[in-house]
């Protein structure tokens, strides 16, 4: 029915777009570099996040996606300088030409709220349940501005007015209880906004609420970005939430970035294994991959195809405190050679598409010709299926010029 | 894609087996004022006559957004809640008013599993006492070794590891402790197991295990399953028929895929518009 290349061909016109920006080293707004979070715990040193490194370019917006405890969460955290007192924060971290790592408290104070915002997953517990709502967006103002109140009170109204509340100026005068769920999330968002941020970073900032208001909320977050120009660092769980807004994507695993490149490259042609696990554990509204009933799958295969179950990923998230060796994902990896145990992969580029990167120890072309394989699977035949990374193949990969292959992986 | 499919002769066949039959449920929540004396001035229409309509084996999804009174409608069938009006027809016979022992007896044929694995098991109790929880209470297999047993049968057929019989929930992952929901919903082989929001807690990967789990367990043992939730596209995947819940009320029901692809209600069509699209999937580039 569709041309499995039509989207193939999407994917190909999207990778030049990445690089319109010019010198990625000389315009971006925030670059990370080998940041790492250990915080002690009483089993040990706990690595939430090790070593992750990207680059997020002004007016733009990057998806950190990941499970939980995957770090991506303490990696926005530490951004923030929010992280707990006893944590262990190195690498660096340039914002705008300045090292938020170097920053004092007082220094981090004035940049927070000002030109470095957040806004969090749950808006009632981020709001002063005892305040009016005007009250905590003239605070948040004043606390960066010299202004009166009176002037700091027509910039909140405006501001409500900004992220769609209607009758804002009323609504200054509300309670946090008195507002929907949406319009909470609205008012922190005003709040972030409040003196505009250079970069807005928001942790799951739609996942407590229902659907249809996040799509709302996505509406206005990329509105937002249009007008002002800001950056995003979205952190989600939801694959669906990063298609819908993000620029670039980077997929967390055990406190590492696995994969990293353009929306389109890595959601349309992934190439790392856990992303591959995450993508096809994900119920879809649309097509095939979509099971359809339990009880149905015999009888209904004649009518619906043989596509149908999701796959999840085997096991569960690595331990922190004592990852596994070589590559992080290989005791979950249905592709993990021995070898995989002992090596630990680097994050590289991809040979076609060097703003598409990953860690994975397999050969590039061979993960591109397995997900390609397996996509056709998916929506092909059970025959097709079955054939799936057969012993025959399993040997063959494992004899198949590990040195050269070693050596591709480390350069990058 | 396709022309419209004619009825499937296997829907067919188990078209005539009801399980339970919802008429005109209706469940009011007064909003009181007044301390000493309170006075009554006016209720929370939770829940505002609907009709629900269950075949045996097969999978039904109730989907709608926070409030819209999908789990008080899940609590209303187990009969955690009392209904203010309306019938439930569960087998053949109205369960709206049941007391005493035979609602204890119809408890044998309902069971539940809760959204949150965390606080829905007892954190002092043995994963091997919670899931024999419900024996103990209908004073089933009072034979101990028999007892454990069960248990132990019941834990690897929800995928765990049987010997972890003495182990406390936080020794379980959050998949896990959904897993021992399961087997204790399980334990007294219920014909309806209703299931609210069962996997919206965990992460995607987890989720996906525990989805498998309850289709699987649905095909093996032929339960009817109540599948509640927020998220079109789980329930697309779970469930036969569907149901879409707005302000307590059923605003569209039918066949999944039928609903999806010509909603009639604009809530439905509002519903299935907000769920955000991933772009590798290359049938809704096309769809």
């Amino acid at each position: 029915m569709s041309d499995p290349n039509s989207d193939r061909g999407r994917g190909g016109v999207a990778a030049p777009e990445g690089q319109l920006d010019g010198d990625p080293r000389a315009s971006a707004l925030l670059r990370v570099e080998d940041l790492r979070v250990q915080l002690p715990t009483e089993d040990g040193l706990l690595g939430a996040v090790d070593g992750i490194s990207y680059e997020l370019h002004a007016g733009r917006t990057l998806g950190i996606v990941g499970e939980s405890g995957s770090g991506k969460t303490v990696s926005a955290l530490a951004l923030m300088g929010l992280n707990p007192k006893h944590a262990r924060v190195s690498g660096r971290i340039d914002f705008d030409g300045r090292e938020l790592l170097a920053l004092d408290s007082q220094q981090l104070r004035a940049l927070r709220g000002d030109e470095l915002a957040m806004i969090f997953q749950d808006p009632l517990s981020s709001l002063h349940p005892l305040h009016r709502v005007g009250w905590q967006l003239v605070e948040a103002i004043r606390a960066h501005r010299d202004v009166a109140k009176a002037a700091a009170r027509e910039r909140a109204a405006e501001l409500l007015d900004l992220v769609g509340i209607p009758d804002a100026r009323a609504r200054l005068h509300a309670y946090p209880h008195e507002l929907s769920g949406g319009q909470r999330q609205r008012v922190m968002i005003a709040m972030a906004l409040a003196n505009e941020p250079k970069l807005l970073i928001a942790d799951e900032p739609t996942t407590a609420l229902d659907v249809t208001v996040q799509a709302q909320i996505l509406a206005l977050l990329a509105r937002l970005q249009r007008e002002l120009g800001m950056a995003i660092l979205l952190v989600t769980h939801d694959l669906g939430v990063v298609a819908e807004i993000a620029d670039e994507v980077a997929v967390m695993y055990a406190g590492r970035i696995v994969e990293r490149g353009s929306t389109e490259q890595v959601l349309t042609a992934p190439s790392h294994p856990y992303t591959w696990g995450l993508l096809r554990s994900i119920p879809r509204l649309e097509g095939g991959a979509a099971g359809h009933g339990p009880a149905s799958r015999a009888p209904r295969d004649s009518d619906r195809g043989a596509v149908g179950e999701l796959e999840p990923i085997a096991g569960r998230p690595a331990s922190l405190i004592s990852p596994p060796s070589g590559c992080r994902f290989h005791p979950r990896c249905p592709y993990a050679l021995p070898d995989h145990a002992r090596i630990d992969p680097a994050l590289a580029p991809l040979p076609d598409d060097p703003a598409h990167l990953a860690a994975c120890l397999l050969a590039p072309e061979e993960r591109t010709r397995l997900w390609s394989k397996e996509e056709r699977a998916r929506l092909g035949s059970d025959e097709e299926r079955a054939h799936l990374w057969s012993d025959e193949e399993r040997t063959r990969l494992g004899s198949d010029e590990e040195p050269a292959r070693l050596g591709d992986e480390t350069h990058g | 894609m396709g022309a419209t499919r004619s009825p499937r002769a296997w829907e067919m066949r188990h078209m005539a087996e009801t399980l339970l039959e919802v008429r005109g449920l209706v469940k009011y929540f007064p909003l009181t004022r007044g301390v000493i004396v309170q006075r009554q001035y006016g209720a929370v229409k939770a829940v505002d006559g609907i009709d629900l309509t269950l075949t045996a084996g097969q999978t039904h999804g109730l989907v709608g957004e926070t409030g819209c009174g999908k789990s008080t409608t899940a609590r209303l069938i187990m009969r955690l809640l009392e209904p203010t009006g309306g019938e439930i027809r569960f087998a053949g016979r109205d369960i709206a008013h049941l007391g005493g022992g035979a609602l204890r007896a119809l408890r044998c044929e309902l069971a539940m599993v809760f959204q949150d694995p965390y606080s829905s098991l007892n954190p002092r109790r043995t994963v091997g006492a919670i899931v024999a929880e419900p024996l103990a209470i209908h004073k089933l297999q009072p034979d101990r070794a028999a007892r454990r047993r069960r248990v132990q049968e019941l834990m690897d057929t929800v995928g765990l590891n049987p010997e972890h019989y003495n182990r406390y929930p936080h020794e379980f992952s959050g998949g896990q402790r959904q897993r021992i929901g399961v087997a204790r919903a399980l334990a007294l082989s219920p014909k309806l197991l209703i299931a609210d929001e069962p996997v919206s807690a965990l992460d995607v990967s987890i989720q996906a295990q525990i989805l498998n789990l309850l289709r699987e367990l649905q095909r093996e043992l032929g339960l009817t399953l109540l599948f509640i939730s927020h998220d079109l596209s789980v329930v697309r995947y779970m469930c036969e028929r569907v149901a879409v819940m707005q302000h307590g009320k059923i605003v569209e029901s039918g066949p999944v895929e039928e609903l999806y692809r010509s909603p009639t209600h604009p809530y439905t069509r509002e519903l299935l518009a907000a769920v955000p699209k991933i772009p590798g999937d290359r049938r809704t580039i096309t769809g």
